[in-house]
């Protein structure tokens, strides 16, 4: 150690030794001090620089300034006016400026002398070099809990404190059901793990908790912390966003099957992109999809009159929640300048902005089955066979090889003038580049398909061209959608027929179409009959849209599709005055009959041929079919069957490469003339600065979020794990790993885990379960005094700390208690109960169940405007963006709840009630059994003492006796309610 | 720490604060990452250790103790109210002669002149429509900014905005930022309330919540009724009291303390029963009013003949008592008035509609500013008047009025404010500003400078930022100041 002399705090005049450490070290010492007092105006952002003096590199700092001198003068304090000025006398050149507040101590100033003395050397920023195994030369121990051990133990031993002792198998059965499940552990476990004398006891109750189906319950919300997770999308109406509960289902399988965290940030970023998905263990659905939820948990605006603004505050979101999620970075600061502190340019913002702006909001199947890729395929290889036999069967006689048939005008004598344009057409053979989402539409139009009478028997027609969600049948989903194009015509001109379909103009990606707004972007597809639809879109101009054509329709923004639901389009136009049809543009027409049939079996036909086709077939009789084919129609009506949708979430789907600009100070309506190609922060991940996919490039973010050299992904999930286990992490800001994160207590420690849970498959139970094997998660909470002075905070778990329960863990516990936990999993919310101060726009009709029908709070509704009211006062956190760690605080409405809450005294008069069909003996035994189901321990003497005197308070005058105060549900329903209001009962040890 | 409040405070008094007192959190926020370099631990004050939040040393000598927030949900009619436009008769019935942007219904129709006529008042002689007769005998005390604009057209973004400085859901609220910054000056009541009146306005409680500050500062909401508070009356046991059951509880709590390692916020989890015990007690002494004069019920309209008057009255009244016990920051919302004129938001029926609200508010508002003033309370008290955002001079349909961000009036009366003050200006339509505009931003600077707070320097940690209730902007309107 090393001491100087130094002065803090300016009224102190009493002067104090200052130490500093020996080998000043750049990220933990100095970089610290750089940031938050000087990066400001001599940091990353130009836009705020002053004096041109950057600090937060090398070059910048050692730069001439103008002065002639420079900042920073490697080995040389004496000539770096960086030091003058900081320790300047003169409060007017003294830096960092006095308004700032930011003046430097005296351990800063010597620290920083220290530093350039030996040479200033920058080293990168701890978390964006890869985690490395530092020890490698002298090898860490085999198994990972002994590494863990061993890392904290150097700690310990440096600071020079005492670990505690081993936690009695009381406090370590709740500590260890609490953090594995949320729940406290049942009497049966209780006291089968007090009776298990074995040395393996402790490891088999982890593996029995982690194989529990409440682990993943557990897990699973700390997770929905993360992404924001709601079931509403608040704002003025609170919509619901459907099949939200979904996600949290598939969160809960996820953690309780251990699916390798690669594999979980694949699906929740590109769940819709996997070639080969995941399946529901039971019912064969596709599991990995339910993961894009994660894009659709945030808010959603009733009527925004600005609706760019509105899709660039919905994508700053999901932006600010995807990097803080999977990255900890703080990456929506970069919105409007370059990052102040990280190295993240204002470009990389808008790199990932062009990503999800090419990604669509888009219903989604929820239980697509196992089999529909393969079914569908299946059906067009039937569909060409079934074309291929049928014109291999058909005769051509000599004299019609060559007749021309009648030309039906397709008006051709309207021209495609300018004050019309062709958005899309699909008279054609095929879908005018228009992405056909889902299976409904199929990949072609319908020129050509050959139309069956009901009895398969025979063939009516050859179908006219158009785009049809019936390609198969109807009751499949499907979604076609125009490409973006720029809104510059005053309507726009749909000519559709079907049964309760939608068309909708969908304008900046916006979704919440309705009134008063955009009710008219729209348009219900009502008549069998072909009606032009228009819509009026003037008003609009400059907008970026895109149409999209849906077989069902939606219902307070919930999207349903019925099995007779479908919808078919000929063609889409804009235009100005005058609805125009266009002309189809027919190449040149084969009228050999031998080739148009030829064509017409490639799915290569125009329409003139198809009507020549159908002239010949009806003049010819060529309508029977062949017995052979009977089969393969008969077949392809089967398959279709086995592909029918009914159920739906609210997810996205990949929409057509789009490159932003940047908005010049996060203004929408400023924006710099060069597009930003995509990227993933390629600065920080070292992933392609310049994304080529022609779809929105979300693959190509998940890989750079995946890359073995991303140094971020693994280390950011294995400490959110440890913070959930002991309290904190070993970065304690969970969300920012950036520059003004907090600095890592064990950064050897961080990079262990991070590359052990790789190694290990990205299994978070592997990781979890080496951690909590650890002799340190299996500390008693109680230290020595010397322990409790050195390390207040406990940065160095010398001991367990203790903390107080979640509020679903607190709810919950309750529940259990009291015997009135329903553990049945899974499934819509249960719906928020509704107290009378949960008012506001949105309320529901009715209000839940005052105990949540005894279900666990995971399964609770998260309505954004009602959130539950007990959750609420014990900081469940508003879901608007990540909350990795949640804030404890103390107030009185947590007292007046547990005291007065009508929740919280029920459950203690079903606590009771559940006690008094026990046959306790005596008072001892009952109050026994009532500790260990609260606090999972035995009353000592004087508690059992002060139990009886509460007990027999209420039994003036001894008027009751034994029996009769044994079966009085109100006495103990009192003493009960007394308990739950304990402070040991809400926190854990 | 209350001889602070008398006289300003420096720079390096506030370090010296900072570095050596900590009794401070606003300092620990304002402040921001400093504290991490004062702190042997190295670590910003958790949440939990959020226990001492009584009056906090402001930036300089405040003007204003406490704030009373008369928030008119939906927008009021500027034209029809504060700020008369004659141009509007001349022109009644005729297309808009300017540029219309597109509103939040675009169903935009003529011109319309307004329904009430204006008169001047006071010695200032400012104009105040029939509307509000008695708000209008008050107006020596009232500055009045006719040139404020928002951002947004919609309910929602604008109550956000309005409430928390921005239009997107989740962020705290101007009540929850400063009682973070100045604490309440009465322990056994919350800081932040709002009186509930009836209407929770668009965008719901997330108008008054604490967003990512500590729970402790999230508005505590009152209504009118047998629990005026969320489990505020002490549960009635079968067989023993409460006080009987919290000394057994304490007795269980400080047995146990001992096993814990007395872990401070355990401590503190447990002194907060006797707090919220207290509450029990002082909430129902605050919402009796027997102690109260009939001539101040009458004052504040408490026997008028219109349910929602005396509704609205009763906050008024409530408000008062309110701030004299030291709250930092009362908000009304409005009453419901009923039907489809439920608020200020007069899409059709502008005339019914306005008047209906008005009346329920009027005379309500003119007695809580006399009540305030006659005790000496309107010295210490920021009384504020604003609603979202206007509406549109031109109809909508044919008898309503559209939402009009683009200029409104708001106006604030008591500590600090020059009374009789008109600021800002519109044009001849009272359609856009065309004169020292006022931004929802300028006004939280404004309220946070009477408070004697820097909103430059009321800042959180979150995200990656120094978060600010002003975001990056902000000046404090001088010119209403005294």
């Amino acid at each position: 150690m090393l001491f100087i002399f130094g002065a803090c705090g300016q009224k102190q005049d009493n002067i104090h030794l200052v130490d500093i450490p020996e080998n000043v070290d750049f990220n933990f010492d100095i970089k610290p001090i750089l940031v938050q007092k000087c990066y400001l105006c001599h940091g990353p952002d130009p836009s705020s620089r002053e004096a041109d003096l950057r600090l937060d590199i090398f070059e910048g700092a050692t730069a001439r300034l103008e002065s002639g001198n420079a900042a920073i003068v490697p080995g040389k304090p004496g000539k770096s006016e960086l030091l003058k000025r900081i320790g300047h006398s003169d409060t007017e050149m003294r830096m960092p400026p006095a308004e700032m507040n930011q003046e430097l101590t005296a351990r800063e100033i010597a620290l920083l002398k220290q530093w350039i003395a030996d040479g200033a050397v920058y080293e990168p920023h701890w978390a964006f070099v890869p985690p490395k195994k530092k020890q490698d030369d002298i090898g860490y121990p085999e198994s990972a809990t002994e590494a863990i051990d061993a890392l904290l133990a150097m700690k310990l031993q440096e600071q020079g404190l005492q670990p505690s002792g081993k936690a009695d198998k009381e406090t370590l059965i709740r500590r260890l059901s609490f953090v594995l499940t949320g729940l406290p552990p049942t009497q049966e476990e209780f006291e089968g793990f007090l009776a298990d004398k074995e040395t393996d006891a402790y490891e088999r109750l982890v593996d029995s908790y982690l194989a529990s189906p409440q682990y993943g319950e557990r897990w699973a919300r700390h997770w929905m912390d993360v992404v924001r997770y709601a079931e509403t999308r608040g704002h003025e109406f609170d919509y619901v966003i459907q099949g939200a509960w979904r996600y949290r289902d598939y969160l809960i399988r996820a953690f309780n099957e251990d699916i390798p965290y690669n594999q979980f940030i694949k699906e929740q970023l590109a769940g819709d992109l996997l070639e080969s998905p995941r399946f529901h263990p039971e019912n064969e659905t596709n599991e990995s999809i339910l993961g894009i939820l994660f894009y659709t948990m945030g808010e959603g605006t009733h009527s925004p009159v600005d609706t760019r603004k509105d899709e660039s505050d919905r994508i700053d979101n999901i932006i600010d929640v995807t990097t803080k999620s999977f990255q900890a970075l703080t990456v929506a600061c970069a919105k409007c300048h370059d990052h102040k502190f990280d190295p993240i340019p204002t470009a990389d913002y808008y790199g990932l902005y062009g990503i999800l702006e090419g990604t669509r909001f888009s219903p989604v199947p929820a239980t697509t089955p196992v089999m529909v890729a393969q079914t569908i395929e299946e059906a067009n290889r039937l569909k060409a066979y079934i074309r291929e036999e049928l014109g291999s069967n058909w005769k051509v006689d000599a004299y019609d090889e060559k007749v021309p048939v009648q030309l039906t005008a397709f008006n051709s004598n309207i021209t495609n003038s300018s004050s019309t344009m062709v958005l899309g057409d699909f008279r054609g053979q095929d879908l005018s580049g228009w992405k056909s989402d889902g299976k409904a539409f199929g990949p072609k139009s319908t020129l050509g398909n050959p139309v069956f009478l009901p009895d398969s028997k025979r063939l009516a027609k050859l179908d006219e061209g158009k785009a049809s969600s019936r390609y198969y049948s109807t009751g499949i989903f499907g979604v076609l959608r125009s490409p973006d194009f720029v809104v510059d015509k005053d309507y726009i001109g749909v000519r559709a027929r079907g049964h309760k379909g939608t068309i909708r103009v969908v304008m900046d990606n916006f979704q919440l179409i309705q009134y008063p707004i955009y009710g008219g972007m729209s348009q219900s597809v009502e008549d069998e009959e072909w009606k032009d639809l228009v819509f009026d879109i003037g008003q609009w101009k400059g907008h970026k849209a895109y149409i999209e054509v849906l077989p069902g329709n939606y219902q307070q923004h919930r999207y349903i599709q019925q099995e007779k639901d479908y919808v078919e389009i000929q063609y889409a136009i804009s235009f100005d005055r005058e609805w125009q049809e266009p002309p189809l543009e027919v190449p040149k027409a084969s009228f050999d009959l031998y080739k148009v049939i030829k064509n017409w079996k490639i799915y290569q036909s125009n329409p003139e041929e198809i009507i020549s086709l159908n002239k010949f077939l009806s003049k010819n009789g060529n309508i029977t079919i062949p017995a052979n084919l009977k089969d393969a129609v008969q077949k392809l009506d089967v398959l279709t069957q086995q592909v029918k949708d009914s159920l739906y979430f609210s997810g996205v789907t990949d929409g057509f490469k789009i490159e932003s600009p940047v908005f010049v100070r996060g203004n929408h309506l400023e924006l710099s003339t060069d597009l930003v190609p995509r990227s993933f922060l390629p600065g920080i991940t070292g992933s392609n600065p310049a994304i080529g996919s022609p779809g929105s490039g979300r693959m190509e973010m998940v890989e750079a979020i995946l890359a073995p050299g991303n140094p971020l992904t693994s280390r950011v999930m294995a400490n959110r794990i440890w913070h959930h286990l002991f309290g904190r992490g070993i970065v304690e800001t969970v969300d920012n790993f950036g520059l003004q994160g907090k600095l890592p207590t064990h950064p050897e420690l961080l990079d262990y885990l991070a590359i052990s849970f790789q190694d290990n498959g990205w299994s978070i139970k592997r990781l979890i379960r080496s951690i909590v094997l650890t002799e340190a998660f299996q500390r008693a909470t109680l230290a020595d005094g010397k322990v409790q002075d050195k390390d207040p905070e406990n940065h160095y778990l010398a001991r367990y700390p203790v903390r107080r329960l979640e509020a679903e863990a607190i709810r919950d516990a309750m529940l259990a208690v009291a015997g009135n936990l329903d553990t049945a999993a899974f499934g819509p919310p249960v719906k928020v109960h509704l107290t009378s101060f949960m008012q506001g726009r949105g309320r529901p009709g009715n209000s839940g169940p005052l105990d949540g029908d005894g279900r666990r709070s995971v399964y609770v509704e998260v309505r954004r405007n009602f959130l539950n009211h007990l959750l609420q006062t014990f900081d469940f956190p508003t879901p608007f963006n990540s909350f990795g760690k949640r804030d404890v605080t103390n107030v009185p409405a947590q007292s007046l709840m547990l005291m007065n809450d009508p929740f919280v005294i029920h459950q203690a008069e079903v606590m009771a009630r559940n006690l008094l069909t026990y046959p306790d003996a005596d008072y001892e035994s009952r109050i026994r059994r009532i500790y260990q189901r609260l606090f999972s321990r035995n009353p000592n003497t004087e508690e059992l003492g002060s139990a009886l005197a509460f007990v027999q308070a209420s039994n003036h005058n001894s008027a009751l006796s034994l029996q009769e105060m044994m079966d009085n549900e109100a006495v103990w329903k009192e003493y009960c309610h007394a308990l739950f209001n304990v402070k040991e009962f809400i926190y854990l040890m | 720490m209350s001889d602070r409040l008398n006289r300003p405070m420096g720079r390096r008094e506030m370090l010296e604060y900072c570095k050596c007192g900590f009794g401070s959190l606003a300092f620990m926020g304002m402040l921001g990452g400093m504290v991490s370099a004062c702190k042997p631990s190295l670590k910003q004050p958790s949440p939990g250790q959020i226990l001492d939040r009584l009056s906090q040393t402001p930036h300089f000598i405040p003007k204003a103790k406490n704030v009373i927030f008369l928030y008119m949900d939906g927008g009021v009619s500027q034209v029809d109210s504060f700020d008369p436009k004659p141009q509007l008769a001349k022109e009644n019935g005729q297309d808009p002669k300017f540029k219309v942007d597109a509103t939040q219904f675009n169903n935009n129709g003529k011109i319309l002149m307004s329904p009430w006529k204006f008169k001047n008042y006071g010695e200032c002689g400012m104009p105040v429509s029939e509307l509000f007769p008695h708000i209008a005998t008050c107006v020596d005390d009232m500055a009045l900014i006719r040139s404020m604009v928002s951002n947004f057209p919609e309910h929602t973004n604008a109550n956000y905005f309005l409430h928390t400085g921005s239009g997107l859901q989740g962020r705290p609220s101007m009540g929850a930022w400063i009682t973070y910054g100045l604490g309440s000056e009465n322990s056994n009541l919350p800081g932040y309330v709002v009186l509930n009146g009836g209407l929770i306005p668009p965008g719901g409680v997330d108008n008054f919540k604490n967003g990512f500050l500590p729970a402790d500062f999230q508005a505590s909401m009152m209504k009118v009724g047998d629990e005026p508070v969320a489990n505020i009356n002490p549960y009635a046991a079968e067989n023993t009291s409460q006080r009987d059951k919290l000394d057994f509880i304490q007795k269980m709590d400080q047995g146990r303390l001992g096993h814990l390692g007395s872990p401070s916020d355990v401590e503190a989890a447990i002194s907060n029963y006797e707090l919220a015990y207290k509450m029990q007690s002082s909430v129902p002494e605050l919402t009796e009013f027997k102690a109260e004069s009939e001539a101040t019920k009458k004052l504040y309209g408490l026997f008028d003949e219109d349910p929602n008057t005396r509704n609205y009255g009763a906050q008024c009244l409530m408000a008062r008592r309110l701030v004299e016990r030291g709250v930092r920051f009362v908000e009304l919302t409005c009453p419901m008035v009923g039907g489809s004129v439920d608020r200020w938001d007069q899409h059709s029926n502008l005339k019914d509609g306005h008047e209906r609200n008005a009346h329920a508010v009027d005379q309500p508002i003119a007695g809580l500013l006399k009540d305030l003033k006659s005790r000496g309370l309107l010295e210490e008290t920021l009384v504020v008047w604003s609603g979202e955002f206007g509406r549109t001079p031109f109809a909508q349909g044919s008898d309503g009025r559209d939402h009009n961000p683009s200029a409104f009036s708001m106006w604030m009366a008591g500590a600090g404010v020059k009374g009789g003050t008109i600021f800002g200006q519109t044009d001849e339509y009272g359609y856009r500003v065309v004169e020292n505009p006022v931004s929802i931003h300028d006004l939280h600077a404004t309220i946070l400078h009477l408070l004697g707070v820097d909103h430059n320097h009321l800042t959180y940690h979150f995200g990656g930022r120094d978060i600010r209730l002003t975001d990056v902007h902000g000046h404090v309107v001088k010119a209403i100041l005294t």
